[in-house]
């Protein structure tokens, strides 16, 4: 019997991502994640960006913010704002959340806006075919230099170390299971998480191969590794030394932005706030307008 | 008792909008219409601000030029503000000696003896100008608690003490000087005396505003300060967001989810919250923006007034998507077009946008009590036993009005997606012809709706059924025009709440029985009348323009038909 979108959580279009490409592993991941988490696709929430990643908006079957480039964090964190009941997933590419949309990125982070931040990370703008982001290593030739990159790359763990997020992880878009135990960690943790994951881009980015992903990568529970030490998780993040451990690199429990709101009520969010009978009576007299 | 015009000046830092409220509520108090505004350059310390107040017994809706009384706290007064003093104008200075209408009024020695600092020297003016106007020492008294309640009874004290000399002083060296003889009698009541922000922000929440986020920008600044204020007492949520373009995004965000939400900015801010409108108008997301203008374009003058927006707000964003543009003339009206913005950005899931200005949002007005009980309806939202099957819901389903039912997430077999880019009628992206054309024409349909329905607000006609000429205008000039209005005898005047969409109907009704038409605006090129001539081809050729950063005062338009005539 043909499956239902509520069983499969995929709508019925067919992804547009060429073959090989790491966002199918990421998609396969959190379908997988949500399942575990037993959360219904009509409990989930996810904003997109624009870019590769985020035309996975077209191909889940959940509530979704199809939004505007570099900016699918703000929307995410207006959503978490009114209804904080909800999970909530930014998907975004490494240029739209480490490039365009920084400001936010940091910004959110150090409110521990309670949100996944998923950022696929190919280390190029493909879906504009192939520029350096601001990953890319220096010197990485692409069409927008030709001449090689001049810019020294971004390093996002350790910046979302130093911003105050309090959740930072690492994953592989081609080690499904790993991925989708770090995706659950991530929509459990209160407060601002981040997931930078590791994908091949088998079109654009010809030199960081699945292989070549696979020389590199360590894996940090394999070496009894603790988040929860923060100056070591930032040494990871800063002295990487050409190889790149995946897993939860720190996580720290602290209230988020909309617990530390003055008037935060968990049962009645703004959402759902009744707003039919409103009395202004008390805001006219602590205004002083009144004579 | 006719209309008196008070004005304080001098340095930023000399505390001169404190002493200008002051005094300006002390008018209030005694029952009295008062009209109060301010200039200042936007910097913390130095600089020449100034506070004038416009006092009756009759409404009063509008600044005065010509003063009755001028306070000089810095020397400054007499060379920069001549063509606003007459010959009857006293100037209260401590840097001249007396001589005719300048009274020295020794500053320094007066605090001395109030054992104050020579942070008084303002508060001592209040007492001296009480004297002037037969105000009472006890209601200015009252005012002087209030604002210095936080700095506990001996600071109240000293100051109370330091208006007392002043008022003591000029009465014994100058009482042949006074300009009201007779106390003045109480006629306003059930009044409140705010600005256009605080009542932008009051119908706001009235209108059941529950996510409130904002950058910091003059002269929208104080909404955000208000709203975070009472962030508690009105029971809403308020970020400042680390930029405009996060504010916008983050506000629809909310809003998809259910909230209603606002955003308040300056022309620079809503330059940069442009394709956030544009996502707004083609996700069809509710949302209210509202933009105080300031003069521009860039930085312009940051602290001043203009209405140079009215054609950008109109058209801001790439392509085309419909959306609201109302534009109050006073604080009345920004309290219930506030409101209205609220309920109509959710009724036709569109943004809604309200063009305020310095002038209005920034002067204090007495105005009409607002009612304290307000009702909303939600609109559009469907209910969970009409969602019957766990599939993609058609979000962006064609409708009549142009208007889709909503879901709001979390909500079961409601799932859908919410759009920036050409979707279908389920939310999913699509290049194809027809659903492109589809939608294009479905979001096209709210305008005829919106125009159609009763809760539009039209233009007005204001003054005599017939006049030789017929000022046309929009937004803050409202109070100004309606002042002049009262010595004008041939002159009405057609208001725009809402400039868009056009009200080309009942503007044309209103236009057909005009003779001469003016436009009035504060901006360069006439907005206005280049908006009317596109939408109706009247073309309208006289036109009373001030683009100079301040508002129009009565006296300007009193002349200019002045002018005119002879």
């Amino acid at each position: 019997m043909k499956q239902t979108p509520a069983q499969t959580r995929t709508t019925t279009i067919k992804p547009t991502w060429c073959p090989g490409c790491g966002n199918f592993g990421i998609l396969n991941a959190i379908k997988s994640a949500l399942d575990k988490l037993n959360i219904p696709p009509h409990q989930a929430v996810f904003t997109y960006d624009v870019g590769c990643s985020s035309n996975m908006a077209d191909f889940v079957y959940s509530y979704g913010f199809h939004g505007l480039h570099g900016r699918a964090l703000p929307l995410a964190a207006g959503i978490k704002l009114a209804n904080p009941k909800l999970p909530v997933i930014a998907i975004i590419g490494d240029g739209g959340c480490f490039g365009e949309g920084i400001a936010h990125f940091i910004g959110l982070a150090r409110g521990n806006h309670d949100i996944l931040v998923i950022t696929h990370d190919n280390y190029l703008y493909s879906l504009t075919t192939g520029q350096m982001s601001p990953i890319s290593p220096k010197g990485t030739k692409t069409p927008s230099t030709p001449h090689g990159s001049i810019e020294e790359p971004f390093n996002p763990l350790a910046s979302a170390l130093i911003n105050h997020a309090s959740f930072v992880a690492r994953g592989f878009a081609a080690d499904i299971p790993h991925l989708t135990n770090l995706l659950t960690a991530g929509i459990k943790h209160q407060g601002f998480a981040v997931l930078n994951v590791l994908q091949p881009c088998p079109s654009y980015n010809k030199t960081m191969t699945p292989d070549w992903y696979k020389q590199h990568i360590q894996y940090l529970d394999k070496q009894n590794y603790q988040p929860t030490d923060f100056n070591k998780a930032l040494d990871l993040a800063v002295n990487q030394k050409n190889k790149l451990p995946i897993g939860i690199f720190f996580q720290q429990q602290k209230p988020t932005y909309h617990q530390q709101l003055p008037n935060f009520n968990p049962d009645n969010p703004p959402a759902h706030q009744d707003i039919s009978k409103i009395n202004i009576t008390p805001l006219l007299s602590t205004s002083k307008v009144e004579s | 008792m006719s209309t008196f015009n008070w004005k304080i000046v001098g340095a930023a830092g000399e505390g001169i909008k404190v002493a200008g409220l002051i005094f300006s509520k002390t008018c209030f108090q005694q029952g009295l219409f008062v009209h109060a505004y301010t200039e200042y350059p936007s910097l913390i310390r130095g600089g020449h601000n100034t506070f004038q107040t416009a006092f009756s017994i009759q409404e009063q809706t509008a600044p005065q030029i010509k003063l009755d009384l001028l306070v000089d706290l810095d020397g400054s007064a007499i060379k920069l503000h001549q063509v606003e003093i007459t010959d009857k104008t006293i100037i209260l200075t401590n840097t001249q000696p007396t001589k005719n209408n300048i009274l020295n009024l020794p500053l320094d020695d007066l605090i001395k003896q109030a054992s104050g600092v020579p942070q008084m020297k303002n508060i001592v003016t209040l007492g001296a100008s009480c004297f002037f106007f037969n105000l009472d020492l006890q209601a200015l008294n009252l005012q002087i608690t209030e604002v210095f309640s936080k700095k506990g009874p001996e600071v109240i004290s000293k100051n109370q003490q330091a208006a007392k000399l002043g008022y003591d002083f000029v009465k014994k060296n100058y009482s042949d000087k006074i300009i009201v003889k007779e106390k003045p009698q109480s006629s306003q009541k059930d009044s409140f005396f705010l600005t256009g922000n605080e009542a932008l922000a009051l119908g706001a929440i009235a209108g059941g505003m529950k996510i409130f986020l904002a950058y910091p920008m003059t002269p929208a600044t104080s909404i955000l300060h208000f709203m975070a204020k009472h962030e508690k007492t009105a029971d809403i949520a308020v970020r400042h967001a680390e930029d405009e373009i996060g504010v916008i995004n983050m506000a629809l965000g909310a809003s998809f989810a259910g909230a209603r939400s606002m955003v308040a900015t300056s022309g620079g801010g809503f330059s940069l919250m442009n394709e956030g409108l544009g996502l707004s108008g083609v996700s069809e997301t509710p949302l209210v923006i509202v933009n105080v203008m300031r003069p521009g374009p860039a930085s312009g003058m940051p602290t001043w007034s203009g209405q140079g927006d009215l054609l950008f707000a109109i058209n801001a964003s790439q392509d085309e998507f419909p959306r609201i543009v109302l534009t109050p003339g006073d604080p009345q009206e920004a309290f219930q077009l506030s409101k209205l913005a609220q309920n109509l950005a959710e009724k036709y899931q569109l943004p809604v946008i309200i063009l305020s200005d310095k002038y209005l949002a920034e002067s204090h007005f007495t105005v009409k009590k607002f009612a304290p009980q307000h009702t909303n309806q939600r609109y559009g939202l469907i209910t969970q036993t009409d969602l019957k099957k766990d599939k993609p819901f058609p979000r962006y389903q064609n409708t009549d009005s142009g208007v889709s039912p909503r879901t709001l997430p979390g909500q079961a077999n409601g799932v859908h997606l919410c759009n920036s880019y050409d979707h279908d009628q389920l939310g999913y992206a699509t290049e194809k012809i027809k659903p492109r054309s589809q939608q294009v024409v479905k979001r096209n349909k709210k305008i005829p709706v919106i125009l159609k329905n009763a809760d539009f607000p039209q233009p007005q006609l204001f003054g005599p059924q017939t006049a030789q000429h017929t000022l046309v205008s929009w937004g803050s000039n409202k109070g100004v025009i309606l002042q002049a209005l009262k010595q004008l005898p041939n002159v009405n005047f057609i208001h725009f709440p809402c400039v868009w969409p056009f009200p080309l109907e009942k503007f044309n009704q209103l236009a057909k029985s005009t003779q001469n038409l003016i436009t009035l605006e504060c901006n360069s090129t006439s907005q206005l009348s280049l908006l009317i001539r596109q939408q109706t081809g009247i073309n309208i050729t006289n036109h009373l323009l001030k683009y100079d950063g301040r508002p129009f005062y009565p006296s300007e338009i009193i002349n200019y038909f002045k002018s005119k005539t002879t």
